[in-house]
């Protein structure tokens, strides 16, 4: 009896690996691997590469696209590794957690043949990706200056809540300052508020302490904004034309710029859809007749209510 | 220096070491104080203070948990997480309780008892694991932080849980609005100071802390229940970090997974500034509250100066911490300095 | 000086010896010498500068004024036992050795064989082994620490002393630990140590050892050189007379019979544990009973069981008529029965903390008044305390890890009795205490034995359970093997019952 059901499990098993490498023959196999979500606009990529896979498998009946998240860069070149190995994947999609410890992982990945997309973190080695899809860092920094500049004239004042210290952070500021000089319009002071809402709130609130006259404020991501936004309703400094401008493109916000805000009035776009597009792109690179490899790099769009509609996605966490 | 030498005069050279140990944090608070008056005189404007000590609240009512669990020995990593989990649990069942019981008080009511009960709940079982379990307090309380942090993950989809407005329009005052020019929160930290010191200095069950602490064996030789006093040191802790979470809710109306991180770092960091021993024996409640007022006054003094580059937060935090705790620690030396 | 015959010259001679901590005087002005192949007994109340004068002679301490001569030469030891290189030992009374490691890395520790630069394990091991067999030890050089009993573990403290070609050897207490067996090998292995012309300094409680083993016996009171005497010269009584300068006739005091129809407080049937089986007994109001047998015997295990420390597998216990089950130590406590751990240091008081909390840790129930301890009736507590078991100290509000051994074990009883016990179980009552504390607790069991409390004595020394205890129990290997009245108590019957020797069918 015990003979029996063992063989019979045996021939399951190799009937299903043999169907298994049958399809393999005739399907295009798509890896896509980012970081776990722990913060909500990780959390809204992840919403739309699950979106993009039903649209683009039903679409594409032969085409497989694999998920796969990761919670640190160690675990993310593992995955990687056994994309290659296991699914055997014919095209990679890839958000990469650091860029310095997963470069020679995708580079691994490439000498298996496959195809790359690399979305958002650039890897530390350039000619590696076939594709690259990312937000435009600089670019959101200078928008949201510009939009600055048409609301404010010479002689007013604004504070700036920054993000976690690093490379983005850096770039964003740097393109701010750098498109806000000359405008005459002062920078009172900048300080790190971690794209979080409760540091935004109590930085805020000690800027509102220390500056009596601030016109406006740039808090860099939506998240910092609802703080910042807290603290001002709560010092009743939150009318006489104060105005704040976040980043990302958070559904909340996109809703209340729709609905007519005015203490938000813009959102400057980081889309976390552009994991989507990155899916789009690398599909098509099988499926379309046009060229397809190179850099495409999405505009920071300035989100006014006019525009809102297009961005608003109820559905996703963020 | 002229208190410590009255001390003196009064009483044996141990009263002075010992005031000397429980002024410590406070001076370093002074001083602290002081560098900020002098930075910004807007430091001392009532708006600021009165932020600082909302602020201080949070981390405040959480270290006075934190003041029972390691006095008698343990150690609670997961309060930061604890907070996060109970405050999306809170908006959760607030906002589907808007249906049936409107967005008035009652549907607030409901969310506060849903975070002690499950305050109560989460410090039971931290408690239980480590006494019944036997498991180390740091082991299991690693293991729940990491739980509870992903649940609270799990419950946004990885987002951002919001309360639904109306509730919040009633929930608000709760963190904004005062009573006797201070805000309900300083209250409720105040009130938790005041019970927390009693139940330490004053009754059986803080004597016994204390007694775990110092050592488990006699603990156990001298009658006392060691399971159930550290069990009920992790409820305490559990309780303390449910009446946080109800005054915090309301300040921005959402929890996600970044709500409350390292929150247990600076509790316990607090709990230490104040004089309390970490390895357990020895606790102090009035310190742990000057503990947290001065990782509070850190951050705020920071924020009111663009002399220190702000990459350099950090190593400021760690000084201040460690020169607080130093002058905490170092009263040996100004006794002998008396002496001679 | 006392000494000038034609004795060897001495290796060590410690000169008018005074020693001061800040401003406390501990010794004044104290001559000791000691003799190659000589043993040199210490002996003194505690806190008589005993031990600081053994740290003094082995350079932990340097002395306040004075000199110490080595080889007849003024020297100044190093500290930190770098004197053991000048052949100077100090085992302290808490054993020095790494509890994970070896019997042979002990040994060796910090000094290790070597050839070609590599530790040469297998010379070390036979160095080792070949002290191990000299002493008759029956344990194996790669044996942990952690595995041995005290005993041995004191042993190896000497091998790895005698290794080290100590010429002086000081040590702690060694026998307060040790069974009689044990103490009886720890002898014979003095004696050849002697014989191989090392100096030995030995501090002991234990008069009757002293005498018996000492050549000669220097004593101390309150920090002043009493006398140095050929040991022929004393008798035990001399010896504690001069310890405490007072006559010491009644060490034991006069026993009062117990009633034999006196009601019978504690009965225990068939008490099964993970160390004890079998065990029955019972305990009637008023009788002092004592416990004896060799360490290990399970005397302690019996008690900790019924106090609700350890866990029963099976038995009945009956409590002043009434049925109890296995109780909780509190539940113990409320029913009058209190335990007193041999361990103070770790099982019976709080070192780092006041008198005060000490005093009231195990009746704390009692002072609480209106949810909140009554701090005032603490405070009547602990001067009742003070002034009913005679606790010593300058300051009240010293720390109890500062106090000396006697005044710490009579802070415990104190503390136990607080809850005023109808049944005390006091295990080791004077464990490293000196003769003077030692009579006033045998005085203290006595006294509350007459009050109608009943006493149990569980003890290692003899002498004691032999002076104060109405009916003794002797257990060996988790059994009761007979139990002693009357004449029958003394220690050869005691001790063919220990050892086994002879075994009475209870039931």
């Amino acid at each position: 009896m015990f003979m029996k059901k063992t063989l019979g499990a045996m021939a399951l098993t190799g009937a299903l690996a043999f169907a298994g490498s049958a399809v393999a023959q005739d399907t295009i196999k798509i890896g896509v691997s980012y970081p776990t979500p722990t913060h909500a606009w990780a959390a809204g990529m992840n919403w739309h590469a699950e979106q993009a896979e039903k649209r683009l498998e039903k679409l594409y009946p032969d085409v497989d696209l694999i998920l796969v998240n990761s919670p640190d860069p160690g675990a993310q070149a593992s995955a990687l590794e056994d994309l290659v190995s296991v699914h055997q994947i014919d095209a990679l999609v890839v958000l990469p957690f650091e860029s310095e410890p997963l470069t020679d992982p995708v580079l691994n990945v490439k000498k298996s043949g496959a195809w790359i997309t690399v979305v958002d973190r650039g890897l530390s080695q350039p000619g590696i990706e076939d594709l690259y899809v990312a937000g435009n860092n600089p670019e959101l920094g200078r928008v949201s200056a510009q939009y600055m500049k048409t609301r404010l004239k010479d002689g007013d004042n604004i504070v700036i809540l920054r993000g976690i210290p690093t490379v983005i952070d850096n770039e964003r500021f740097d393109a701010f300052m750098a498109e806000i000089e000359g405008s005459g319009i002062n920078v009172l002071d900048h300080k790190h508020a971690n794209w979080n809402r409760d540091d935004g709130f109590e930085v805020m609130q000690d800027f509102l302490s220390r500056f009596p006259d601030i016109d406006a404020v740039w808090a860099q991501d939506d998240d910092i904004a609802i703080g910042v936004v807290a603290a001002l309703k709560q010092a009743g400094r939150d009318g006489d034309g104060m105005f704040v401008v976040g980043g990302a493109g958070m559904k909340e916000t996109i809703k209340s710029i729709m609905d007519g805000d005015t203490l938000i009035p813009v959102d400057v776009l980081y889309p976390p859809a552009m994991i989507a597009t990155a899916m789009d792109a690398t599909v098509a690179a099988f499926k379309s007749n046009g060229p397809v490899a190179g850099r495409y790099i999405l505009g920071a769009t300035l989100i006014t209510p006019e525009n809102a509609a297009n961005y608003y996605f109820p559905e996703s966490p963020f | 220096m002229t208190r410590a030498s009255e001390g003196m005069a009064g009483k044996s050279p141990r009263r002075v070491s010992i005031d000397l140990k429980t002024l410590g944090p406070a001076i370093a608070l002074l001083l602290l104080c002081i560098i900020g008056f002098l930075l910004n005189p807007a430091f001392i404007s009532e708006g600021n203070l009165t932020n600082l000590l909302t602020r201080s609240a949070f981390i405040g009512i959480i270290a006075v948990g934190a003041t029972f669990v390691i006095t008698a020995g343990g150690i609670d990593l997961s309060v930061g997480s604890m907070a996060a989990a109970i405050a999306g649990v809170m908006i959760i069942v607030m906002d589907n309780a808007v249906e049936t019981l409107g967005s008035g008080v009652p549907t607030v009511l409901l969310g506060c008892g849903v975070a002690i009960i499950l305050g109560i709940g989460a410090g039971w079982v931290n408690g239980a694991l480590t006494t019944k379990g036997k498991i180390e307090a740091f082991i299991v309380t690693l293991g729940t932080m990491g739980i509870y942090r992903s649940l609270v993950t799990y419950f946004a989809d990885g987002g951002t849980l919001s309360l639904n407005f109306e509730v919040r329009g009633t929930y608000r005052p709760v963190y904004y609005d005062s009573f006797l020019g201070l805000p309900f929160p300083v209250w409720v930290f105040i009130a938790v100071a005041i019970c927390g010191w009693l139940l330490l200095n004053r009754t059986a069950f803080g004597r016994y802390c204390t007694a775990i602490g110092s050592n488990e064996a006699v603990a156990k030789y001298s009658a006392i229940n060691v399971d159930r006093v550290k069990t009920l040191t992790y409820i305490i802790q559990g309780l303390c970090v449910s009446f946080a979470t109800i005054i915090y809710v309301p300040r921005l109306g959402s929890a996600s997974a970044s709500t409350g991180v390292l929150w247990e770092l600076e509790a316990i960091a607090a709990v230490i500034i104040g004089g309390t021993v970490l390895k357990g024996g020895y606790g102090r409640i009035g310190g742990t509250i000057l503990g947290a007022l001065i990782l509070t006054t850190i951050g705020n003094i920071l924020n009111f100066t663009d002399m220190i580059s702000n990459y350099l937060n950090g190593t400021m935090q760690g000084l201040i911490i460690i020169v607080a705790v130093f002058l905490q620690r170092s009263d040996w030396k100004l006794g002998k300095s008396k002496k001679s | 000086m006392h000494a000038e015959t034609s004795a060897p010259a001495a290796i060590i001679e410690a000169v008018n010896i005074s020693k001061s901590f800040g401003p406390v005087p501990v010794l004044f002005s104290v001559s000791m010498d000691v003799r190659p192949g000589e043993v040199h007994a210490l002996i003194g109340e505690n806190g008589a500068g005993k031990s600081t004068l053994m740290k003094i002679l082995s350079g932990f301490h340097d002395p306040t004024s004075g000199q110490i001569r080595l080889d007849g030469k003024p020297a100044s030891l190093p500290p930190n036992g770098a004197a053991e290189k000048l052949g100077v030992v100090l085992i302290h009374q808490e054993l020095n050795l790494a509890e994970q490691l070896t019997v042979e890395e002990n040994v060796f520790l910090g000094r290790g064989m070597k050839k070609n630069g590599f530790l040469d394990r297998v010379a070390m091991r036979a160095a080792v082994q070949k002290h191990l067999d000299e002493i008759g030890l029956d344990i194996l050089p790669t044996d942990r620490i952690s595995s041995l009993t005290i005993a041995q573990k004191q042993m190896v403290e000497i091998v790895k002393a005698v290794s080290r070609n100590a010429r002086i050897l000081i040590m702690d207490e060694p026998t307060a630990v040790l069974t009689e067996e044990e103490t009886l090998v720890f002898y014979r292995q003095v004696e050849k140590l002697k014989n191989s012309g090392v100096g030995i300094v030995f501090v002991s409680h234990k008069l009757n050892e002293v005498k018996a083993i000492a050549d000669r016996v220097t004593i101390l009171r309150d920090g002043q050189w009493i006398d140095t005497r050929p040991s022929q010269d004393l008798t035990p009584d001399m010896m504690a007379q001069m310890m405490v300068g007072r006559e010491l006739s009644d060490l034991y005091p006069p026993m009062q019979e117990v009633d034999v129809d006196a009601e019978v407080v504690l009965a225990v049937d068939g008490l099964c544990t993970a160390d004890v089986d079998s065990v029955s007994f019972s305990l009637r109001k008023g009788e002092i009973l004592g416990f004896s047998g060799l360490i290990g015997a399970g005397r302690t295990a019996v008690f900790e069981a019924i106090c609700g420390l350890a866990p029963i597998e099976s038995g009945t216990i009956r409590l002043f008529g009434r049925d109890v089950g296995p109780m909780t130590v509190a539940e113990a406590r409320n029913a009058g029965l209190a335990y007193l751990t041999k361990d103070r240091k770790e099982k019976g008081l709080l070192l780092n903390k006041k008198m005060q909390p000490n005093l009231t840790l195990f009746a704390l129930p009692k002072f609480v008044k209106n949810f909140t301890i009554d701090r005032k009736a603490e405070e009547d507590a602990l001067q009742r305390a003070i002034r009913r078991f005679d606790v010593r100290t300058l300051d009240p509000e010293i720390t109890v890890g500062k106090l000396s051994g006697g005044n710490q074990q009579k802070l415990l009883l104190a503390k136990i009795m607080e809850c005023d016990p109808k049944i005390v179980i006091i295990d080791e009552p004077t464990r490293g205490i000196d003769v003077g504390t030692k009579q006033q607790i045998y005085h203290f069991i006595a006294a509350l034995a007459a009050e109608g409390v009943s006493v149990v004595v569980i003890s290692s020394e003899m002498p004691e359970i032999i002076g104060i205890c109405h009916r003794v129990i002797v257990m060996r290997e988790g059994h009761i093997t007979g139990v002693l009245t009357g004449d029958h108590i003394n220690e050869n019957e005691i001790m063919r019952y220990a050892a086994g020797l002879k075994r009475e069918e209870l039931h």
